[in-house]
């Protein structure tokens, strides 16, 4: 010990029971404690920080330790020297390969199934069919529809009929091949309006809540407002048919996975999973298993975005497989096994419709979005109700028309992807609103800055929003781009154009029990006398930073670096019951539920602080590794000491927290979709250059805005701009799912389906705006979702500011391009595109009357963040209603309508015609 | 993904590759040369016609000489983007392809041999079974083109490689050895119309080098290609020009497409055309209609046949703009 560090120990003596390493500012790696960071104190706690929107209920949490800056994720460093496992990297001795028997046909009646040649092959270890598990399992309760493997029929090419367990892939393989099978092979249905029509023998049949004979899996009719004299009071009207491609997650990582039945008869599953908790449960539905005898382990995830989160019935072949053979069964998928489990985003056809009045304000939306499902539910019914309802903010309207149908095909299935059901209509009502802007001849920001609902308000259709940072994200964006020196300027070819995005942060029900008995996210913590804190916690870190953010929160509490923070995050069967990975829940209710038991464990340390050095617990502060009086910081003891002493006759601390959302949302049937405890926000302004004879688009700049509440890691946030940015891209100018003419999947592969390469990324400038959400743990909101929305009408905006012409068709590939600009070409007669005339902007009266407008909301915005004391403020108040009450309490032509009328049902938009059908209970079947 | 199983041989001279391809066809065994392998290997993977038997010529040193007028079969593709005796628009050319991982390994014989590709042909065995297999690749079932239907003469897969419009302009000559002996011929006249058989090499005969003519250093041209994406992507189009200019006065011009059809184009009356009736920028709008009508592209790649030809129109006239310039 050098004579320094015994100087440190002046004034320590050794006591029994106290270990040696107790000194000031132990543990971590640096073993003395730093000064408190003032910089990331809030001012109402003493520090530096100042906090333009408002104080935060856990101001008084934060110790400057971590949150807030900017930190590499802490498991980065088990990725980039390669020692991360993933699916396929489980190992297990004595494993088996297992290969699945995939349907050839679209549509099809499995006849039989002869097993008796390839059972005979020297290897094979195992067989399943269908038989082996009848249970119906699927993500959503209320749509359970799938099958581990076919019972009865097949459903789409790619769909699984039989699974082979073999000592070698290349005897599997050849088991495969010498599996037998009879079909019948049955009409197909590929276009999705199809699906709307009565079928004769339809793809999944729902008993007596059947929809017709068709194949429509979910309808949805919603109209809020004012919906009759929408079309009167308008000036100007927007009308676009849209059609979206699919486009699929394209992880890097195909799905493996590894089942395990232990000698003690248990089942473990190594799976790179999203929603771990939802697998569980399926496993046991299927298996017939309790829960408790089954250990879901969750590996390293190599990209999820939503394509790694329903159960799949992979997972269960591989467990039947197992419990077959005894022995543990892997299963890796081959690219084009990606893409026939699917789950990516919905093929769609929109209609949108705006409508705003001579004020500048809109004073009605009406969409009609049909989705094609492909073979299964999947999440269907919620993405269906997302369709419409994410679209009713961050705008004031007047009028909400939304009819959306889910239809079944026989392609491979769609469900959630990254944006999850908000990306389309959300693009499509973007784009509208700039052609509305063009035609009331006004500056498209200046409109949506005249139009936005301010904070603390309820959206039409009901929802509590709380923060909004949507203003600051649209300034923001509009001074970094140089809009005003570029928007309807630049020559020919090259154009700027703004999106804008709504988004959840965490869905509002779980959606296996009551909200108001079941938290969303549990995390227990246990801290033993080496000071390390262990973190368990259900959360699915898939690349995003779960791990990171939860590690994060807990370190800032309790002022520890994060290397004294563990995370255990992986298996059922040591984590807490948790939702996992999706609708962007995770760092809202996991860091919350991490906060409020690591507030368990301060506590438990201030309490022995106060009693070894006697001052009152209202004086003491946590520091790093040390706590200490405030007014007197000399007086205080090290972390260890202080929970050393609160572990006397008890041991190890443990703690649990919890988060569940508060009661929100109206009464109405749909009235939970889309409900969430916050939601994000988002602004992105894209410059392009157009080559107008070949119609290739490339996407040079983005200025990517994005309200994420509090940036918890900057690093992280400004990561997920960039990579949603990236996303978005591929789905607006080159990705898409492409069938050919026979209803063949055409691109399963990674050179015909076009994520951009690193020469199509444009340089992107991320801004974060942090609102400071009210609930959110230290303010935060999500950031991995929301910001992909913007992007795709960032960019076709920017398109048309170019060259004038508006695509209806995602991706905007060339050649669809092309198309256009040859028929603008012949509308305004010109033989050679280079001649087309760029769109230009005269301001009308209306600029003047919007941008006063945005200023008086701009002041009323920035009370209503700040006032302890908020009024309600309900969606209508624009249009002149009291905003304190719900209008359809005080308007009776204020409607709120679930079910169409038959008026309507004369003449129904495209999804509006699912509602022509009865349910077959309603026909008396 | 599992390849089939087979026997790799490494002859390091092109006399000791020659004996193992007789031995191998004496035994009546077939075989496949492999060079980079960026576009073999995948094939292989798909199950995509893969013999028992592959002879690998990389350690062959002789093929990889590369000077102003020999290219040898082995010179890889980034080597030839790079090296100062490459023409600038064969620099061009070879510098487009794929990505640079894939230049880094792929090879100029490799590349000019390509084999044709099409939508119902480069997938996976268990895609290609769902469309009851195709012509080229038809599993001894006989089956029909999936591109256009009963017809099952001819395979109608596109030859989508970078060098060879490039190198037709250049008047390059391939040569060829295999157990018959040595023999070269024209770039030009290497191609068969048939996406099967690709080309004129005989079964076990072997691309070696290429030469192309002194005079060639002196022409200026360019190179246009069309795709997707700035990496990776095949082309969907491509035109190469190369012309020579006396006192400022046009005196050859030659004009090649590749990406459209099952061979590259050669179009050298057209080209002819332009130079006897040379008149400026009417003269190569003339050339770029009478282009994009002589191909005639299937509906096979990513873009449709439409599209491609009105772009190989575009693309000629951006290839011949120098024309105008100098």
């Amino acid at each position: 010990m050098s004579d320094e560090e015994k100087d440190e120990m002046v004034g320590y003596r050794q006591q029994p029971g106290k270990i040696s390493f107790s000194r000031p500012g132990s543990g971590g790696k640096n073993s003395f404690s730093e000064p408190r960071d003032e910089k990331m104190i809030p001012e109402s706690q003493g520090g530096e920080k100042k906090q333009p929107w408002g104080d935060h209920r856990h101001d008084n949490l934060i110790t400057g330790r971590v949150v807030g800056k900017s930190t590499s994720l802490v498991d980065s460093n088990w990725k980039v020297t390669g020692r991360a496992k993933y699916g396929d990297d489980i190992r297990l001795p004595a494993e088996l390969i297992g290969k699945i028997v995939r349907s050839p046909y679209h549509y099809a009646r499995v006849l039989s199934i002869d097993l008796s040649e390839a059972s005979k092959l020297p290897g094979v270890i195992s067989i399943a069919t269908g038989e082996d598990a009848k249970n119906k399992f699927g993500v959503l309760p209320v749509t359970k529809d799938e099958h581990a493997m076919a019972v009865d029929r097949v459903r789409h090419i790619g769909d699984l009929i039989a699974c082979v367990a073999a000592e070698d892939e290349a005897t599997a393989l050849e088991a495969v091949r010498l599996i037998k099978i009879e079909y019948e092979i049955l009409d197909s249905i590929h276009d999705m309006k199809d699906g709307l029509k009565d079928s004769e023998v339809p793809i999944h049949d729902r008993g007596e809540y059947h929809i017709g004979e068709a194949n429509i899996q979910k309808r949805v009719f919603q109209e809020f407002g004012h919906i009759k004299s929408m079309k009167e009071n308008s000036v100007a009207s927007h009308k676009k048919n849209w059609f979206f491609n699919g486009v699929n997650h394209a992880a890097t990582e195909p799905h493996a996975v590894v089942a395990d039945w232990d000698p003690s008869g248990r089942l473990t599953l190594y799976t790179p999973q999203q929603v771990p908790h939802y697998v569980h449960r399926a496993l046991a539905d299927v298996l017939e298993i309790p829960m408790h005898q089954i250990n879901v382990h969750r590996t390293f995830v190599g990209g999820g975005f939503g394509g790694k989160s329903d159960p799949f019935p992979h997972e269960m072949c591989a467990s039947i497989l197992a419990r077959k053979s005894g022995r543990p069964v892997r299963i890796t998928f081959d690219r084009e096994e990606v893409y026939w489990i699917n789950r990516g985003r919905h093929p769609s056809h929109i209609e949108m419709n705006l409508h705003a009045d001579d004020e500048g304000r809109l004073c009605g939306i009406e969409t009609d979005a049909l989705i094609d499902g492909g073979a299964f539910a999947s999440f269907g019914h919620v993405t269906t109700y997302y369709n419409g309802v994410l679209h009713t903010a961050p705008y004031e309207i007047g009028a909400f028309h939304y009819t959306g149908a889910r239809v079944w095909t026989n392609k491979p299935a769609s469900g959630a992807m990254r944006g999850h059901g908000a990306v389309n209509s959300r693009c499509a009502v973007e784009v509208g609103i700039d052609d509305i802007s063009e035609q009331l001849q006004v500056d498209p920001i200046s409109f949506r800055l005249a139009n936005l609902l301010p904070p603390h308000s309820a959206t039409i259709t009901g929802f509590r929003v709380t923060s909004i940072g949507m203003r600051e994200c649209l300034e923001r964006v509009m001074k970094e781009s140089g809009w005003k020196e570029k928007f309807r300027k630049m020559p020919l070819g090259h154009g700027i154009g703004i999106g804008c995005g709504f988004f959840i942060s965490g869905s509002g029900l779980p959606i296996h029990w009551d909200p108001n008995k079941f938290p969303h996210a549990t995390v227990h913590l246990k801290i033993d006398m080496d000071g390390g804190v262990t973190v368990h916690t259900g959360a699915a870190d898939i690349g995003q930073g779960s791990d990171t953010v939860v590690a994060q929160s807990v370190a800032e509490v309790l002022g520890l670096p994060l290397d004294m923070i563990r995370i255990k995050s992986r298996e059922t069967d040591t984590s807490p019951v948790d939702l996992g990975s999706y609708s962007s829940r995770v760092t809202f209710m996991n860091a919350n539920a991490a906060i409020s038991a690591a507030m368990e464990i301060r506590s438990d340390l201030l309490n022995a602080t106060s009693e070894i050095t006697k001052a009152p617990i209202e004086k003491l502060v946590i520091g790093d590794r040390r706590i200490f009086r405030k007014d007197e910081p000399a007086i205080g003891v090290s972390y260890l000491e202080a929970l050393h002493k609160a572990q006397e006759d008890r041991g190890a601390l443990v703690a649990s927290g919890a988060y569940r959302t508060p009661p929100m949302g109206r009464a109405h049937k749909g009235a939970a979709a889309g409900l969430a405890p916050a939601y994000s926000f988002s602004a992105y302004v894209a410059e392009v250059k157009v080559d107008v004879e070949t119609g290739q688009t490339k996407v040079e700049k983005v200025w990517a805005a994005h309200d994420c509440g509090k940036a918890l890691n900057p690093l992280a946030v400004k990561g997920q701009i960039i990579g949603s940015c990236h996303m978005g891209m591929g789905q607006v100018l080159s990705e898409e799912m492409r069938y050919g003419r026979t209803g063949n999947l055409m691109n399963t592969d990674l050179l015909d389906y076009k994520i951009p390469s690193v020469h199509e990324m444009p340089h992107v400038t991320p801004i974060i705006v942090e609102s400071n959400d009210p609930e959110g743990p230290f303010g935060a909101k999500e950031a991995g979702e929301g910001p992909l929305l913007p992007i795709l009408p960032a960019v076709c905006n920017a398109v048309y500011d170019a060259i004038g012409v508006r695509t209806n068709e995602l991706p905007i590939t060339p050649d669809r391009l092309h198309k256009n600009i040859e028929r603008k070409c012949r509308e305004l007669k010109i033989d050679d595109p280079n001649d087309l005339p760029s769109p230009r902007l005269e301001h009308s009266k209306l600029q003047d009357t919007l941008e006063k407008r945005a200023k008086e909301h701009s002041i009323r915005d920035k009370e209503r963040r700040l006032t302890s004391e908020i009024e309600p403020y309900h969606n209508g108040a624009l249009f002149g209603m009291d905003p304190t009450i719900p209008p359809d309490e005080v308007d009776e032509s204020w409607e709120v309508t679930v079910i169409p009328s038959e008026e309507y049902l004369e003449n129904p938009r495209l999804a509006g015609s699912a509602w022509v059908h009865t349910e077959r209970r309603k026909r008396g079947i | 993904m599992k390849m089939p199983p087979f026997k790799l041989y490494s002859p390091s001279s092109v006399d000791e590759a020659i004996q193992i391809a007789k031995s191998l066809q004496s035994k009546q065994e077939d075989f496949d040369w492999i060079s980079g392998g960026t576009d073999l290997i995948p094939n292989y993977k798909w199950h995509l016609n893969p013999k028992k038997n592959v002879i690998s010529l990389a350690n062959i040193s002789q093929l990889t000489e590369l000077t102003e007028t020999t290219i040898g079969g082995m010179v890889r593709l980034q080597d030839l983007a790079e090296s100062e005796f490459t023409h600038p628009v064969l620099a061009k050319s070879a510098n487009s392809i794929a990505s640079i991982m894939i230049r880094r390994s792929g090879t100029v014989g490799g590349n000019i041999c390509l084999d044709t590709r099409c939508y119902w042909y480069n997938q996976t065995e268990d895609w290609r079974e769902t469309i009851d297999w195709c012509h080229k690749c038809d599993c001894g079932t006989g089956a029909d083109c999936r591109v256009i239907p009963n017809q099952n003469t001819l395979c109608v897969a596109t030859y989508q490689a970078d060098l060879a419009p490039v190198l037709m302009c250049m008047e390059a000559r391939v040569h060829l050895i295999s157990t018959s002996g040595k023999r070269e011929m024209n770039l030009i006249d290497f191609f068969e119309l048939d996406g099967m058989k690709k080309n004129k090499l005989l079964p076990g005969e072997l691309l070696t080098h290429i030469t192309i003519p002194e005079e060639i250093s002196t022409w200026s041209g360019d190179y246009q290609k069309l795709r997707q994406r700035e990496s990776w992507d095949f082309p969907e189009a491509g035109v190469a020009a190369l012309w020579k200019k006396k006192e400022g006065k046009l005196e050859k011009l030659r004009i090649a497409t590749t990406g459209l059809e099952s061979i590259p184009g050669y179009h050298e009356d057209l080209a002819m055309e332009l130079v006897e009736n040379w008149e400026g920028e009417e003269s190569i709008k003339y050339l770029s209609e009478k282009i994009r009508k002589a191909v005639k592209p299937v509906p096979n790649t990513w873009y449709t046949p439409a599209y491609r030809r009105k772009m190989v129109k575009v693309l000629t006239k951006r290839a011949c703009k120098g024309l105008l310039s100098e």
